[in-house]
């Protein structure tokens, strides 16, 4: 049997699955005491005589989200190389980062080299702040990680208790200023992480569960518990990750489907393309910060079942703000709850209050309340059919290098759109209505997330990059970096050595994969001619186990 | 026009394609600029906006080409695809999205002329002229001018240009006399209807930032301020560069941005530039930048320190003498009549042989002009390839200007539907640019193919 728990910032909700079918759920609220709050949720769906057959457990969690928003995490200092390039001065303006000699070029060329006595001088600076968590950064460090190394070294030696982060290791793809706000996070968010992971740990032994634990990523994939405290940052959003695998579980397989989730203050939008989870491109955006951490392309808008609503120059405004729950329901304010409950499409509350609602709002407009009523949904569903019309535009524009991506590359229609949370049932028809889909309101939508959550399979990914004139090649993820020694050095072999690679990364986390399941995301070769003639290659591949979930819920009728 | 407040990068370095597998313009070309602009994080700065690249259509090719036998034969996906970045920047910046642009795609085209029989100097197609004409046709932009500051004189450009008075073409370039295409000297200087619209400087091997500088600030710049163009395009090749192996400049990346910051141009196109790890990746940073408004001091090649390259003082002379015989050019712009011996009746007549070093094509041409006192006058051009091989047959190319007054649209047309019962040529073209509506017509087969836009 499975378990997934989505630990939410108001609530949490927890399912047990045994095979294809949903055994028990609850929602309980989300409570400062985290322990607490676990032990609940587990205590409402596992019954003693379940326990020895749950294989395993997955947790999803906003908590690091919440942290980084709060900005309730450690003091970190960063050690950065941007060399030649971008002005220095885009990188001064954070007190926590100090600029240091060393620049790697894009081949991974050593172009200036480092000065001890500067690094010496800053770790002098650090030490007195009291600080100790340090990252090290370097532009193309992931081309060459030997000057991160030497600076780590130099520090460690110093500072053996210090806690040091390499970029390479954290942000392998090609984006220094990504590189450094990943790193920044994950040294900052390390010791809070290790909390919650305390509390997972506690809340399982006191209950006796022996199952494999794991933790859900934000692309959609999980890793078990304890490889997840080096990578911490990885678990940032992965809310929106539960809810969407959720929907995959949910519904029929390889469908393009929009996945609205609609709260109290906020709705989140996903896609699904064909069955696979729609990534964001580059990275997740972490409040303002830009970085490399994969994640599901999710829209957050500022639109949920509570939002305030008012008059704006003679025009109903949907404010972003909640003030409490909808006035049918015993709220300050008008509401778009309010607005569905006059139209009779929820029957959540008090029809006569919500009517009242909408009226005091029609005075104005000289409306009646079903009229405003109308307008109020139509806004809603406006606003949430013109976000998702803009991200399937944005996944057609999404720039693209090769001439066969661009031929290829076809505008693509959603079929369904899934409404999952708590304000999804009113809005979600008419949703799909608009957008010319069919509306599926799973059963179980409202515990999605968790459901999505259990049935999330574990992913690894490992990036190589290979240089065979300069005779090396780098497994980012590892920070390993070694000499090909092989005269004959090709693709098959390149592809081999990075099978390999994820083969034993996983195995070090406890995952088991099978070669022949491994996805290879990515193969660039290119020749390199000097003269008119080949002096080498370059390699760079990205493996990676397949998204997705396990299996199916199967849907009682 | 409207301004917006962002630089609109394409990116298309065409991964996939190449000329041959060994060839410069191959796949590699921009891979280390890739790494470069991505690991810098250029693509997320508020400053910029990335464009996904666009086709584009064979319409818009047809208005600005005559390709023999078409459209089709002589491009491929890639080439429409750099056409289409250039002409989808450029789209952008009209509509006042963005402030400016740079199509950083490949393939190049300013060795593209008119008439495209095959590959000359790696490039099918002319990207900017396809764009000009583009804008001309559906912004109704009047005034344009193209700055081509590529190593190689950009003959492509200037013979679209040469008899058109709305575009000012500028080039310079290394002396023709030590560097491919071979042309580009002080007295070509554009039709008898555009006269000193076409501008050429060339410049001695080894020229060094300095000079090209003053260049720009003495004779490109006050050209620029007379002519007061809607919008200035720069064929922006990168072989200038100190470490380019086709070239023999002296020029640095700082040099080719503070080159880009003095031209303002609204949108910028790759041309060529073939050291593709010493240069571009710092070239197209330091162009990047520039366009953007930020910082780009800090771009600098690993092997370059201040004060490397001085002019030497024969060379100063030289670019200083250059540039008052061309001011004095310009001033005579609309003073200077045409070569009467190049006249006859109502036509003025260049004889013009051309050849596709690339494809090893050699064209001969007859180009008339006919001389209108009401508008430009229309073209006709009488070519002939010899693909070594085989011949193609002779094709008569028949071109009406934007502004072409009724009596030549007419007359023009009347020659189309002549030509086109006799069977001195296999293909008889013509663009009428006033309707946007072009045709081709092959003799043998007796079928005609219409574009409309």
């Amino acid at each position: 049997m499975f378990v997934g728990i989505d630990v939410g910032g108001t609530y949490t909700d927890a399912v047990l699955l045994d095979k294809d079918q949903v055994r028990a759920f609850a929602k309980v609220p989300t409570r400062e005491d985290l322990l607490d709050t676990l032990i609940e949720a587990i205590d409402m769906i596992v019954r003693d005589a379940d326990k020895q057959k749950i294989e395993r457990i997955v947790f999803s969690t906003t908590i690091i989200t919440n942290l980084i928003a709060e900005r309730k995490y450690e003091y970190v200092d960063l050690l950065i190389m941007p060399g030649p390039g971008l002005s220095h001065d885009c990188y001064k303006y954070k007190p926590y980062v100090h600029i240091i000699s060393g620049a790697i070029d894009y081949r991974g060329r050593e172009v200036i080299s480092l000065k001890e006595q500067e690094i010496e001088a800053i770790m002098l600076e650090i030490a007195k702040s009291g600080s100790k968590n340090v990252g090290v950064v370097g532009k193309f460090s992931t081309r060459n990680t030997s000057h991160e190394k030497q600076v780590a070294k130099i520090i460690n030696d110093k500072y053996p208790e210090w806690n040091v982060e390499l970029g390479a290791k954290i942000g392998s793809q090609l984006n220094f200023p990504r590189r450094i706000e990943t790193t920044y996070l994950t040294c900052a968010t390390r010791e809070p992480y290790h909390h919650f992971i305390e509390s997972v740990r506690q809340a399982l032994i006191k209950r006796d569960i022996h199952a494999d634990v794991f933790i859900l990523k934000a692309d959609g994939g999980t890793i078990p518990l304890h490889g997840s405290e080096e990578v911490p940052v990885e678990t940032i959003f992965s809310g929106p990750a539960a809810s969407t695998l959720g929907v995959l579980a949910l519904t029929g397989p390889g469908e393009t489907a929009v996945v609205v989730d609609i709260g109290g203050t906020t709705t989140d939008l996903a896609l699904i393309l064909s069955g696979q989870p729609l990534l964001s491109a580059k990275g997740a955006r972490v409040m303002d910060r830009l970085t490399q951490v994969r994640a599901l392309a999710v829209k957050s808008l500022a639109v949920g079942g509570d939002s305030v609503l008012n008059i704006v120059e003679e025009e109903i405004n949907i404010s972003g703000q909640r003030m409490g729950p909808a006035q049918c329901l015993g709220g300050p304010s008008p509401t778009p709850t309010d607005a569905l409950r006059v139209l009779n499409m929820t029957d959540l509350g008090d029809r006569d209050k919500a009517t009242a609602a909408m009226a005091v709002l029609g005075e104005d407009l000289n409306l009646s309340a079903e009229e405003v009523a109308r307008r109020v949904v139509d806004r809603v569903v406006d606003i949430i059919t013109a976000e998702i019309k803009k991200m399937f535009l944005e996944w057609e524009q999404e720039p693209a290098y090769r001439i066969w991506d661009i031929l290829h590359k076809h505008a693509i229609k959603p079929t369904i759109v899934a409404g999952v949370g708590g304000g999804a049932v009113g809005f979600t028809a008419r949703i799909a209505e608009k957008l010319g889909c069919r509306t599926v309101i799973p059963q179980y939508s409202t515990v999605a997330n968790a459901i999505g959550a259990a049935l999330a399979k574990p992913t690894m990914q490992v990036n190589l990059r290979a240089d065979t004139e300069q005779g090396y090649y780098i497994i980012q993820e590892e920070g390993h970096q070694e000499k090909i020694s092989d005269r004959d050095f090709n693709e098959q072999k390149a592809l081999a050595l990075a099978k390999d690679s994820l083969v034993q990364r996983a195995a070090k986390y406890g995952v088991e994969i099978a070669p022949g399941e491994i996805e290879v995301t990515r193969l660039e070769v290119f020749n390199m001619i000097r003269d008119w003639n080949t002096t080498g290659r370059l390699y760079d591949i990205t493996v990676q186990t397949p998204r997705g979930i396990v299996s199916r819920i199967r849907m009682g009728e | 026009m409207k301004y917006g407040s962002k630089t609109g990068l394409i990116f298309f370095p065409a991964f996939d394609w190449a000329i041959s597998p060994t060839h410069p313009e191959r796949e590699e070309r921009l891979l280390y600029t890739r790494d470069q602009i991505f690991e810098e994080g250029i693509m997320d700065l508020p400053q910029i906006a990335e464009y996904a690249p666009a086709l584009a259509s064979i319409h818009d090719i047809a208005r600005l080409h005559f390709c023999v036998p078409n459209v089709e034969a002589q491009t491929t996906e890639a080439h429409l695809i750099a056409a289409g970045a250039a002409i989808l920047l450029a789209d952008n910046i009209v509509k006042g999205e963005i402030k400016n642009g740079f199509a950083l795609v490949r393939p190049p085209g300013h060795h593209a002329m008119r008439v495209v029989h095959g590959n000359r100097g790696f490039c099918n197609i002319n990207n900017e002229a396809i764009m000009v004409d583009y804008l001309r046709t559906r912004h109704g932009l009047k005034k344009i001018a193209i700055i081509d500051t590529d190593v190689h004189h950009g003959d492509g450009t200037q013979d679209i240009f040469w008899h058109d008075p709305d575009v000012l073409f500028i080039s310079f370039h290394q002396d023709g006399r030590t560097l491919y295409p071979g042309t580009g000297y002080t007295y070509e200087l554009g039709g008898p209807r555009a006269y000193a619209r076409t501008i050429n400087i060339p410049l001695q091997p080894g020229t060094t930032d300095e000079s090209l500088l003053y260049v720009v600030d003495n004779l490109i710049l006050p050209i620029l301020k007379d002519f007061k163009p809607e919008f200035i395009v720069n064929s922006a090749g990168q072989d200038n560069h100190y470490s380019d192996p086709l070239g023999g400049m002296r020029i640095t990346a700082n040099g080719y941005a503070r080159l880009t910051e003095k031209l303002r141009p609204d949108l910028a196109v790759l041309e060529g530039g073939y050291a593709i790890e010493t240069a571009l990746p710092y070239v197209n940073m330091g162009i990047i930048l520039a366009l953007a408004g930020l910082d780009y001091s800090n771009v600098r090649e690993p092997d370059y320190w201040p004060g490397r390259f001085k002019e030497s003082a024969e060379r100063t002379m030289h670019v200083e003498r250059l540039v008052d015989e061309l001011l004095q050019r310009w001033e005579m712009r609309d003073k200077t009549s045409p070569d009467s011996k190049k006249i006859t009746g109502n036509y003025y007549t260049r004889g013009k042989h051309i050849f596709y070093d690339t494809d090893y094509i050699e064209e001969n041409q007859v180009e008339k002009l006919k001389i209108c006192n009401n508008c430009p006058g229309y073209l006709l051009i009488d070519s002939e390839a010899n693909h070594g091989h085989s011949r193609s047959g002779k094709v008569l190319c028949i071109s009406v200007p934007f502004t072409a007054c009724g009596a030549c649209r007419s007359e023009a047309a009347g020659i189309y539907e002549q030509t086109k019962k006799s069977a001195q040529y296999k293909y008889i073209y013509l663009q009428d640019k006033t309707a946007d509506i072009f045709f081709s017509y092959n003799t043998e087969g007796q079928i005609e193919w219409r574009s409309e836009g």
